[in-house]
Order: structure tokens, then C-alpha cells, then sequence
């Protein structure tokens, strides 16, 4: 009785590990290109845009799978329809990706609320299967449009900038999307509309009589899960210089976003972050030290499954359960 | 208050509810009864539209309850439990209430899951039932009596006006079922209208109004409590012909 009074007679901190650690991480993310201006460390910055990249897709993935338990295998469509929607105007009308990718996640967006109003009267494996559906379905109609290339795809203009500086411009614009995205995730975690879409995903018939409106949560949720994607396809469009349904569909894109998001811990705000930190950098890492082999993808694996055994909900998931995660990691 | 106009529904060929016909009035509480099989929860979903019916009507106030998704019905003021608890294990107590005060869409994306009014509420809900020490507990560790009455809490969060209760008795101790019959009185008192799915007689016959009795998907008799005890029909659907 008497620690309760003493604790809750003090103040609380005003800045606390929760807020200074990631602000810190953030200010040295802004940071970290003038490594530039001592050497040529385009490597570093390739590395570190990557996983801005793949934590901003995990990040969206994560609000339908995770909060909402739809498992999305091709959820890279939206990747795919921002880098072409950005791709086409930039290689007609020279307008660059940088200016049109919020407008590609938004026709990401309204596209993912149209499919979402189809694919996700079903659950479960049923849902699997009709993502899957969905990409292959986008492989092939884009493979064959003579409009935007077909197979070929379109080819993108560079940027005019010195090779040690060429990709700084992508890098800030993904690490905004980047913090953009988790912050949405933050919010819709830790909104009403996050509480409904965890209800939906355990008991839809008990979510629906308790004044849920299910099918619209859903599908939104859906659509909001595509906007960053989309955009992150406009910049890295630009980015590749090229844009081809061979890079942008593929299973491939979907399936990292999915095992990064569980690796870390679904459902939870940082798990699709520690998942993509992990999984890039020891994939990095591996091809560091063995070279550019099929090793890579074995050791991978072998971490997935060896994580997977020893914290089932994900690394964030599990520390939480075991009342282990550092406080700056618990965001809910 | 709640009208039931020739309501029937079947599941591949087998009647489950047949041309069923009855009316709650405000302010009571009324019991639908029968054997295992009558038909008494298909007629609840149809009610909240888990169920669509096959035909016949279901009124509230003015509002057509059998062509609204279940969603606006209890946006209407009707807040129904399960006959199984279907409580969310992985939200904790207190999202668990809160997650019956959704409101419109709007309000979805805007506000945060547990408002301050929503914290409130639910304080206040789980003194009344007497469960306050749940609070700060996480769903999954509760027992099932505790979920049961937790149940009840949660159709209490919207302050609904039309209250369905399936079978809210069941497979709670004895001290825990005074505490739900109790609390089913002091409903009544505020003025709610009750509409429970029960084969405790005990509370049946001590809390209802009226009773409705259901056999084999029809409605065999409706009255008052004491009236339905010594209903032939009634207790030859429960014990048979030849007693």
C-alpha cells in the first residue's frame, strides 16, 4: 500500500524511454546520408532504404493481417498498381514519382476497397487463395498490356544527381512514408476502429450484433493497408528506373511483407518493424559473408523457424507475453 | 415493444421455427421456453438477424428488424447475448465492454478504443453487476461464470432498451445465479425490456412476466408464469405424453 502512495505521489517523467529512444533513432536515420560526404556509402544507404521500404509495407500489411487476421498473399498488387500508375505519368507526362506517389496510394487505396468489397466475404484459407488469385490475375493482365509496356514494362528516366547522392532523394521520401505508415498503424491500433477490426478478427457474428458495422471495417481496412504500399511502388519505381510486371508481381514481395510482419509479431505496431530490421540485415548479412547464393534464402528460412519455435507470437508478441519487451518497443 | 409476425425458418428442409407469432411488452420480462431443439435460439438470431428469416415479420417499434443487418439492430437499442459466453479472449476486460459502445463508422476512425466515457461505463456496469475486481484482469483468465456475467455487462454497455438474454443462467453457481436474477429485477426497474432464452424454471417462474413456450419450432402456449405451470400442452412438451 505504502509503494503505491510513494509511486503515485511523483511525478512521471516527461520524456521517458518510450518517446526518446525511437525520436533519437529518427533524428539519426535523418542523419545518416551525410555519411556521404565522407565517402561513397551508397551500399549503407541501399541497406537502410530497403528496409525503410519493407517496414513500411509490413507496417501496412500488418492492419489487415494482423489487427484484422486476414492473411493477404498478394497484397504486393498494391506495390505493383502504385509503381505503374507513378511509372506511366512520369514516362509520358515527366511528372516525376515524387510528386504522384500519394496519388498512387490513393488509387491503390480505392482499388483495394473495391477488391475488398469481393474477396473479403471470405476468410481463411478461402481469402488466401483469392489474394493469390488477385496477383497472378494482375501478372497476367500486365504482362499483356501494350499500354504500360506489357512484359517489358516501362523504362524510367535516372535522376540527374551524382552517383554518391542519386539515392538520397528516394531514401528521405520512403523514410517519410516509412514513419507515415507506422504512424497509421499506431493509430488505427489504438483507435476504436482498431478495436473493432481485433474483434472482427476473432468473432464476426459477435462483432456485428455488437453494433459493428463488420463488413465495412473490413473493407476498409483493406484499403488503408494498400496506401502506403501503393506509394512505396511509386518511389520505387523511380527508384529501380523501371517498372515491369515481373519485379512487381511476384509472390515473392507479399510473402516478405507477411513473414516480416509474423517474424516480429503481427498484430502488434512494432512487430513489422524488428521482423523487416531482422530479417533484411541477416539477410544482408549472410550475403556478406557467403556471397550471392541460394544460402541465403536456406538461412533465412532456418531463422524463421528457429524464431517461430522459441517466440511463437513473434519476437514483439512473445517479449510482451513474457512481460520482457523494452519499454520503447511497446507500442501497443 | 417487439412483435413477432408468423416467423419461420428452416435449415435444409428442417422446420426449425414455424410460423411463430408473439409480443414482448415495454417494460417486462419475458421468457421463451421449451425443450432442447425447440427452436428457441434459431428465433433469437432470426430476431438479431444472424439468421435471415424465410418468412413473416419482426417489429420493433416501427422499424422492420427481419431487413436490417444485425449491425443496426443494435444500433436500434437491442443488445442480445450468446446462449456459449463469445467473449474475445485476446481484448482485455475493459475493451471487451467498450467494444459495445462502437457507435457510427465516423466514430470508429476517430476516436481512440477506450474512451474516458467508455472507462466510465464500464466501471459503473461492473460495480452494478459487482465484478469491479475484473477490471483490471485479461478475458482469457476469467472463469466461465465470470464471463457469463461479464456477458450481461457487455449488452448493458450500449444502454440498450431491448435486452435478449440466451440462457444467461446456464452453468453458473447457484450464488452467481442469485446475483443474475437480482440484477434482471433491477433492469426491469430502470424500465428495460427483457426477453430471456432459459430452462432454469427457477428463474423463470421467478422473474418472468410473461412466458412464451416453444416446441418443435411453434408456439404452444404464451401467459403468465402460473397459468404456463399448469398448461397441459406445456407439460406434455416436457414430459411426454403418457405422463
Amino acid at each position: 500500500m505504502s509503494n503505491i502512495a510513494v509511486t503515485s505521489s511523483q511525478p512521471s517523467p516527461k520524456w521517458d524511454s518510450k518517446q526518446v529512444i525511437p525520436l533519437l533513432l529518427l533524428v539519426a536515420l535523418i542523419a545518416l546520408p551525410a555519411v556521404q560526404f565522407f565517402g561513397n556509402h551508397n551500399y549503407v544507404i541501399h541497406v537502410v532504404l530497403f528496409a525503410f521500404l519493407y517496414i513500411t509495407m509490413s507496417s501496412s500489411w500488418n492492419i489487415i493481417g494482423g489487427y484484422g487476421g486476414f492473411i493477404s498473399i498478394g497484397h504486393n498488387v498494391f506495390f505493383g498498381i502504385g509503381a505503374f500508375f507513378s511509372g506511366f505519368i512520369f514516362a509520358r507526362y515527366g511528372i516525376s514519382p515524387f510528386y504522384t506517389a500519394l496519388l498512387a496510394g490513393l488509387v491503390a487505396t480505392v482499388f483495394g476497397f473495391a477488391v475488398g468489397l469481393i474477396t473479403l466475404r471470405v476468410r481463411g484459407p478461402s481469402f488466401i487463395i483469392s489474394s493469390i488469385a488477385l496477383l497472378m490475375i494482375f501478372r497476367i493482365v500486365f504482362d499483356r498490356w501494350e499500354l504500360v509496356g506489357a512484359a517489358h514494362g516501362i523504362t524510367l528516366p535516372h535522376n540527374s544527381l551524382p552517383v554518391e547522392w542519386s539515392k538520397v532523394p528516394h531514401y528521405y521520401a520512403l523514410l517519410i512514408l516509412m514513419v507515415a505508415a507506422i504512424f497509421l498503424s499506431w493509430s488505427v491500433r489504438h483507435s476504436k476502429f482498431g478495436l473493432a477490426l481485433r474483434a472482427i478478427s476473432h468473432d464476426e457474428i459477435k462483432s456485428e450484433v455488437t453494433g459493428i458495422n463488420v463488413r465495412m471495417i473490413k473493407v476498409t481496412a483493406f484499403a488503408l493497408s494498400a496506401f502506403f504500399i501503393g506509394a512505396a511502388g511509386a518511389i520505387w519505381a523511380d527508384y529501380l528506373t523501371y517498372v515491369r510486371p515481373n519485379i512487381f508481381f511476384i509472390i515473392l514481395i507479399a510473402a516478405n511483407m507477411v513473414l516480416m510482419c509474423i517474424l516480429g509479431g503481427k498484430g502488434t505496431v512494432t512487430g513489422p518493424i524488428i521482423g523487416t530490421i531482422v530479417m533484411i540485415f541477416f539477410n544482408e548479412f549472410i550475403l556478406a559473408q557467403f556471397g550471392a547464393s541460394e544460402l541465403n534464402i536456406f538461412l533465412t528460412g532456418l531463422l524463421l523457424i528457429i524464431t517461430l519455435l522459441y517466440f511463437p507470437e513473434g519476437i514483439v508478441g512473445s517479449l510482451k507475453q513474457r512481460n520482457l519487451l523494452p519499454r520503447f518497443l511497446d507500442w501497443g | 415493444m417487439l412483435k413477432i409476425n408468423n416467423v419461420s425458418k428452416s435449415f435444409a428442409g428442417l422446420l426449425a421455427v414455424d410460423q411463430c407469432s408473439f409480443a414482448i411488452r415495454e417494460g417486462t420480462i419475458s421468457a421463451l421456453i421449451g425443450p432442447n431443439g425447440a427452436g428457441k435460439s434459431t428465433l433469437f438470431n432470426c430476431i438479431s438477424r444472424i439468421y435471415p428469416v424465410d418468412s413473416g415479420e419482426i417489429y420493433y417499434a416501427k422499424n422492420r428488424l427481419d431487413l436490417l443487418p444485425p449491425h443496426r439492430i443494435a444500433r436500434l437499442g437491442i443488445g442480445r447475448s450468446f446462449q456459449l459466453t463469445r467473449t474475445l479472449d485476446h481484448l482485455s476486460v475493459t475493451e471487451n465492454l467498450a467494444l459495445h459502445t462502437a457507435g457510427g463508422f465516423g466514430s470508429h476512425l476517430l476516436q481512440r478504443g477506450v474512451t474516458p466515457n467508455d472507462k466510465q461505463r464500464a466501471d459503473e456496469i461492473m460495480e452494478f453487476l459487482g465484478i469491479s475486481a475484473l477490471a483490471d484482469l485479461d478475458m482469457g483468465s476469467l472463469s466461465y461464470g465470470q464471463k457469463k456475467l461479464l456477458d450481461l455487462g457487455a449488452v448493458l454497455m450500449a444502454d440498450p432498451d431491448l435486452i435478449l438474454l440466451d440462457e444467461p443462467a446456464a452453468g453458473v453457481n447457484l450464488r452467481l445465479l442469485e446475483n443474475i436474477i437480482e440484477k434482471l429485477v433491477a433492469l426491469k426497474e430502470q424500465g428495460k425490456t427483457i426477453l430471456l432464452v432459459e430452462h432454469n424454471m427457477d428463474v423463470v417462474m421467478g422473474v418472468s412476466d410473461d412466458v412464451i413456450v416453444m416446441s418443435a419450432g411453434r408456439i404452444i402456449a404464451t401467459g403468465k408464469p402460473s397459468a404456463i405451470q399448469n398448461n397441459p400442452d406445456v407439460l406434455e412438451a416436457y414430459l411426454g405424453r403418457n405422463t
